[in-house]
């Protein structure tokens, strides 16, 4: 797994780097942090002599400090690579003086780029092939990035990949994950998964009725999703919402729980939830917003 | 021994109502009783009488027979006493009326997935089923844990009834209780009141249990909306409340009882 997360210098960007450190943790993922600023054509220069002058540079290197604190040294993932000559038996009663190392399993990149933020993360994100893109954003104010108008709803609505919006100091009691059962991979329901574990909390699984009962399809697929949950111990829940009764159920829902939705290419959920929906469910919500790819 | 009989369709909401009845049968002493009711296509009316009838009725049958047997093959292992279910033809609420009636269970369970509407909870409560059974139902929404039940009391006439039921069903049985008393009001001020908080209904309904050597573990005041409540409720591995046929759609007891995620217990007033 490959995460990219997207940072800027507000305190919005520093509370995500926790998070991502559980998540990579768990997954021992690639991560990328993203810094997209005011043109960098001098910082190689700039930060060697005469100090730092970029704005994002020295955000930049805190943020991957603290990513880094989060691992015991001797078992992070992202430690660098300790090289040297050790013999070791190759076969019984047989040793080599074998060249060594240790450390490093998983890539940690900074990289800072310049230009249109969107554009920006959007390409970095294709260029690294991520499979989930991490923001912070204020509370406050319908999720705003400073500077840039709609940020993480722009990015969440453009992305290829999975987008997860993680809202400043909010404490996470329930995930609401709206999975179109009819179509659903399991790199989704692994990516719940994590979540639920990241953040320890319940999980509610909404499935969607087209009338008064389930598709039979909808239903199998539902019975294999809690099947799966509960035997990794995971406390999950079923609710049933009527098609029609989904915009209401998830502006009600994401205001006390962590809003979860597949918005998969033959998804029906991206059907009934347009971008526009997606824009304003992340302004709206009070809580973190996931978007399944 | 408790007599239960135990709904049975081809779907989720009956395989987890499946699961929990056999929860049940680990805490309570009791008998398990399944049923099935094949209806005929709603257009189509039964044909012809005699041999006819009987024959298309057979095969009706075989056809729902096998997935309710994939049904109870499945828990065999974890419940045992599963036997072979009772399949019947013809109205659903009628047959399965008259199986309660024929054979007296002292109580019915069926599944009934959560919803964030209300109507379906609803039609289910005004059904001439849930209108006339004569026994206490489980309404199975979710498959939780069955460690901790929440007894929801009212006033103390309406209590009684309720705990006389609570004990009928649940005697000798191992589990925590907690007393619940719901006061409704505007979303955003839930809070919660406890023991040191005098309340007479709960004090009166505890000392009934205490005499019948059940010590609930929390007797507590919750004021609230009815889905904060019901929110609230979601800890509990089974919430029992007593129910009028005639509740209205839009009292905030019938809300209450759609916005709980865990089974629900309903006796009849």
């Amino acid at each position: 797994m490959r995460i990219l997360v997207a940072v800027d210098q507000h305190p919005y960007s520093a509370h995500v780097v926790k998070d991502v450190a559980k998540l990579a943790g768990n997954t021992w993922a690639d991560v990328t942090f993203l810094g997209v600023g005011p043109k960098a054509t001098d910082i190689g220069r700039s930060s060697n002599r005469a100090g730092i002058k970029h704005p994002l540079t020295e955000k930049l290197r805190n943020y991957r400090r603290n990513f880094l604190d989060h691992f015991e040294k001797e078992e992070s993932p992202y430690e660098k690579r300790l090289c040297h000559y050790e013999f070791v038996e190759v076969k019984k009663g047989v040793w080599e003086e074998l060249y060594i190392c240790r450390g490093a399993r998983k890539d940690l990149k900074i990289v800072l780029r310049s230009g249109n933020p969107v554009k920006e993360i959007l390409a970095q994100s294709q260029e690294d092939e991520s499979d989930l893109i991490v923001m912070g954003c204020y509370k406050k104010g319908g999720c705003q990035w400073e500077g840039t108008v709609n940020l993480p709803q722009k990015v969440a609505n453009n992305a290829l990949c999975s987008v997860l919006v993680i809202k400043e100091e909010k404490k996470i009691h329930k995930i609401s994950c709206c999975l179109d059962q009819e179509n659903i991979s399991q790199k989704s329901i692994e990516m719940i998964n994590q979540m639920v574990t990241l953040y320890q909390t319940e999980l509610e699984i909404v499935g969607l009725t087209d009338g008064p009962a389930l598709k039979p399809m909808v239903e199998k697929n539902l019975n294999a999703i809690l099947k799966y949950y509960n035997a990794r111990q995971i406390k999950a829940w079923i609710k049933l919402v009527d098609a029609d009764s989904l915009g209401s159920f998830i502006s009600q829902e994401a205001r006390r729980s962590m809003m979860a939705l597949w918005m998969g290419e033959h998804s029906l959920l991206s059907k009934i939830f347009p971008g526009g929906k997606v824009e304003k469910l992340i302004q709206g919500s009070e809580s973190s917003v996931l978007l399944l790819r | 021994m408790l007599r239960t009989l135990v709904y049975l369709d081809a779907d989720l909401a009956s395989s987890i109502a499946l699961r929990y009845a056999c929860q049940l049968t680990r805490v309570i002493d009791m008998n398990l009783h399944t049923v099935h009711v094949e209806e005929p296509d709603k257009d189509g009316h039964a044909p012809g009488t005699g041999w006819v009838r009987r024959t298309w009725e057979s095969a009706m049958l075989k056809t729902g027979e096998f997935e309710i047997a994939q049904l109870i093959k499945a828990e065999k292992s974890s419940c045992p006493m599963l036997g072979a279910p009772k399949m019947l033809v013809g109205d659903r609420e009628n047959e399965i009326l008259r199986e309660i009636q024929r054979e007296s269970y002292d109580l019915f369970v069926e599944g009934s997935l959560h919803s964030f509407t209300a109507k379906k909870l609803y039609d289910k409560i005004h059904s001439r089923l849930y209108r006339h059974i004569p026994c206490p139902v489980i309404v199975v929404k979710n498959l939780v844990d069955l460690e901790k039940i929440a007894l929801i009391v009212r006033d103390e006439v309406e209590s009684k009834k309720l705990i006389s039921m609570f004990l009928n069903i649940f005697s000798g049985a191992k589990l925590n209780i907690d007393l619940i008393y719901c006061e409704f009001q505007e979303p955003g001020k839930l809070s919660f009141k406890g023991k040191e908080d005098e309340n007479k209904t709960i004090s009166a309904v505890e000392e009934i249990l205490m005499v019948n050597n059940w010590h609930p573990e929390n007797c507590r005041m919750i004021q609230g909306s009815p889905e904060e409540i019901g929110d609230v409720l979601r800890n509990y591995g089974l919430v029992a409340s007593l129910l009028h046929h005639s509740i209205s759609k839009k009292s905030n007891w019938f809300q209450l009882l759609c916005h709980i995620p865990s089974p629900v217990l309903i006796c009849w007033q």
